[in-house]
């Protein structure tokens, strides 16, 4: 199913307890910050998912969900502005969400 | 307003204890996302694009000075200091915890408020005129008929798991404020020949991807069989309305598939089974309901107030405020004040936490400590005397609550779109704040005239847009935001469909589309002529080309 997929993909997710959204990271961990993010593509996309959905199973994550990435010096940024809008806050309070803590505008 | 007895109370109490338990074992694990998801939902929490989301339910859009606080308090303390009111007259916090909603919700139950019924497949939080029990041209309250209405859906529990989620609202008023002809069910307060009161009756109005206007099903019901027909009209759709695909689930579907004739003769067959069945409540008990809606004892006072007349010549921005966010109350000297929250270049239906505890202020001070939401995220304070007004502006001016653009092209209902909510194909709020900066001077909004604005991040039309004189929907073309112009609809008594003008424009595009079509009006209307008149009139044709062909 996620192989078909195009490009490559990132996994978003939210906290269980505050709801806040994250991507799980290459180290196998989870944060707001994409540039960590664990991505892949096609056949390496379900072994991905499936190393994701473990740690939701702890019960700290729910709503695994494949993203697009888009790639920039090995780093990996949403793709659509969706996905975007959730990674930095709402564009129209700057004040509020990840936007505020990280460098966007630098990526 | 309406007092709890102890059945709401338990009834609330209980389902807050309920909802901490299952809360507490969601975090422990021993729920999965997939048992917890309906659960959360009925008590209103969503998963949204940031965090999770709380609708809060303010029943017909009525709610004291003292819930106003409690909202303000909440947004404080469990949220990011502000709220979002919606056209369903509910207030939505964007960033609770989820192990703390149980303690938000039992701090909405010390104050007799809950949100429960404000998700999912049930009847929804009921809506209605802001100025009801309040204007002047009003045939009766209708707001004790929607508590009514709540009570009898409040866990009602064959209509708790509908097709579809399941709107009302209702009026008293002949100008529809609350959009009924657009909703599942919509009731018009009206007298018969004999003078009793009673309700014409709607069914299948509604928004969302196949956009509707309610047919009368009943001219005429009398006040004592509302519960046992709307019973009926229920039972008829739970049975035969679509489960299999969730865009055709909807009442209106089922009556454009069966006919609106022929929904009515089923509900009044189910209605004769049922009528005499001990559904409607007793007299005695819509009297002790109404009681609760007694109108505040207000002494008549003078209509001429001299210092207002005196301000109004002095201050331009007052006598526009005047003009037009105030409006005639039943008792003369009296009016009800709308206080805009659409202040230009702001975001559409918000309010921090400071301005809602000074409206719980002000709501002491001048209106008897009422407090109304409208479907077009405004707030009003009803029974404000005449005398009061040039205080309550100067005190809602100095925090940003004086924008005086109430029912003028600024005054745009506008959904949360793609910066809160998961559904949305495009953000609609940076819109708003392009359009009402471009258009902020006032006079050139009142030269405009009464024009109505409404706009959606999707299809599934929070904004309203089919109904916008000017409507504006975001859609998304492979990855990128544009937005579709409609024109012509109403949701008002001459309830209309906006229809689609062609291509969507990006995000600088949509402003200009907006100010030609603004242009092409001024051009055209005759004197007097309000924007829906002069396009009723004159068509969509030259509209298209001003936005089109000019390009
Ligand atoms: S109209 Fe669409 S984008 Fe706007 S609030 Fe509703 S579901 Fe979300």
């Amino acid at each position: 199913m996620a192989k078909k997929l195009k490009g490559p993909q990132m996994i978003l997710a939210n906290w269980l307890d505050s709801g806040r959204v994250v991507f799980f990271t290459r180290d196998g961990g989870w944060s707001a910050d994409t540039s960590l993010a664990a991505y892949a593509e096609g056949e390496a996309l379900d072994a991905l998912l499936a190393e994701a959905e473990k740690s939701a199973r702890n019960n700290l994550i729910v709503g695994t969900e494949l993203v697009g990435a888009t790639i920039k010096n090995d780093a990996a940024y949403p793709a659509h502005i969706k996905h975007t809008v959730q990674a930095k806050g709402p564009s129209v309070r700057p004040d509020l969400g990840y936007q505020v803590a990280t460098n966007w505008e630098a990526a | 307003m309406y007092a709890y007895d102890k059945f709401d109370r338990a009834l609330t109490d209980t389902r807050v204890a309920e909802f901490r338990d299952q809360v507490e074992r969601r975090m422990k694990g021993e729920l999965s996302e997939e048992e917890f998801r309906p659960i959360r939902l009925m008590n209103g929490l969503y998963l949204q694009l940031h965090a999770y989301m709380l609708r809060v339910a303010v029943p017909y859009g009525t709610m004291s000075g003292d819930q106003m606080r409690r909202l303000a308090h909440i947004a404080r303390k469990y949220d990011k200091g502000y709220g979002h009111f919606t056209t369903r007259q509910n207030i939505q916090f964007n960033w609770p915890k989820l192990s703390e909603t149980p303690d938000i919700l039992a701090e909405l139950a010390e104050v007799e408020m809950h949100a429960i019924q404000t998700s999912g497949n049930c009847i929804r939080n009921v809506t209605s005129d802001q100025f009801a029990g309040a204007t002047a041209d009003e045939i009766a309250d209708p707001r004790p008929y929607a508590e009514l209405l709540r009570q009898w859906s409040s866990f009602h529990p064959e209509f708790s798991f509908l097709p579809r989620k399941f709107k009302f609202a209702i009026t008293g008023a002949d100008q529809d404020r609350a959009a009924v002809k657009w909703h599942d069910i919509g009731l018009i307060v009206r007298k018969n020949d004999k003078g009793e009161l009673g309700f014409e009756v709607l069914a299948g109005g509604g928004m969302g991807r196949t956009p509707v206007i309610g047919k009368t099903i009943r001219k005429f019901l009398p006040e004592k069989d509302l519960l046992s027909y709307v019973e009926a009209m229920l039972r008829t759709y739970n049975e035969q309305g679509r489960r299999d695909n969730k865009y055709k689930a909807r009442i209106k579907i089922l009556i454009e598939a069966m006919g609106a004739d022929e929904f009515a003769r089923q509900t009044e067959a189910e209605w004769e089974r049922i009528k005499d069945a001990h559904i409607d409540v007793p007299l005695e008990e819509m009297a002790r309901i109404k009681a609760f809606f007694t109108p505040p004892p207000l002494e008549v006072l003078a209509t001429n107030v001299p210092a207002i007349n005196t301000l109004a010549k002095q201050n331009f921005l007052f006598a526009s405020w005047l003009k037009n966010n105030t409006n005639a109350h039943k008792v003369p000297g009296y009016v009800n004040v709308t206080i805009s929250l659409k202040p230009h270049g702001g975001i559409p239906g918000d309010a921090t936490a400071e301005q809602m505890d000074l409206v719980a202020a002000l709501a002491d001070a001048y209106s008897q400590s009422e407090i109304r939401v409208s479907h077009e995220q405004n707030l009003i304070l009803p029974h404000v005397a005449k005398r009061d007004l040039p205080a309550l502006w100067t005190d809602l001016d100095e925090a940003g609550l004086g924008t005086a653009n109430v029912g003028l092209l600024t005054d745009m209902i506008v959904c949360p779109g793609l910066d809160y909510c998961a559904l949305a194909n495009a953000r609609s709020i940076p819109i708003a704040q392009a359009i009402t900066k471009r258009f902020d001077d006032i006079k050139r909004l009142q030269d405009i005239g009464p024009l109505k604005v409404k706009m959606s991040g999707c299809i599934n039309s929070c904004g309203h847009h089919h109904a916008g004189h000017i409507g504006i929907l975001g859609v998304d073309r492979k990855g990128k935001e544009l937005y579709q112009i409609l024109l012509g609809g109403s949701g008002a008594e001459d309830a209309s469909k906006a229809g689609i003008l062609g291509p969507g424009f990006d995000e600088h595009g949509i402003v200009d589309a907006l100010e030609k079509i603004v242009a092409v009006y001024l051009g055209e209307r005759r004197d007097g002529e309000e924007f829906l008149a002069t396009y009723r009139r004159i068509g969509a044709d030259i509209f298209k080309e001003a936005i089109y062909d000019a390009a």
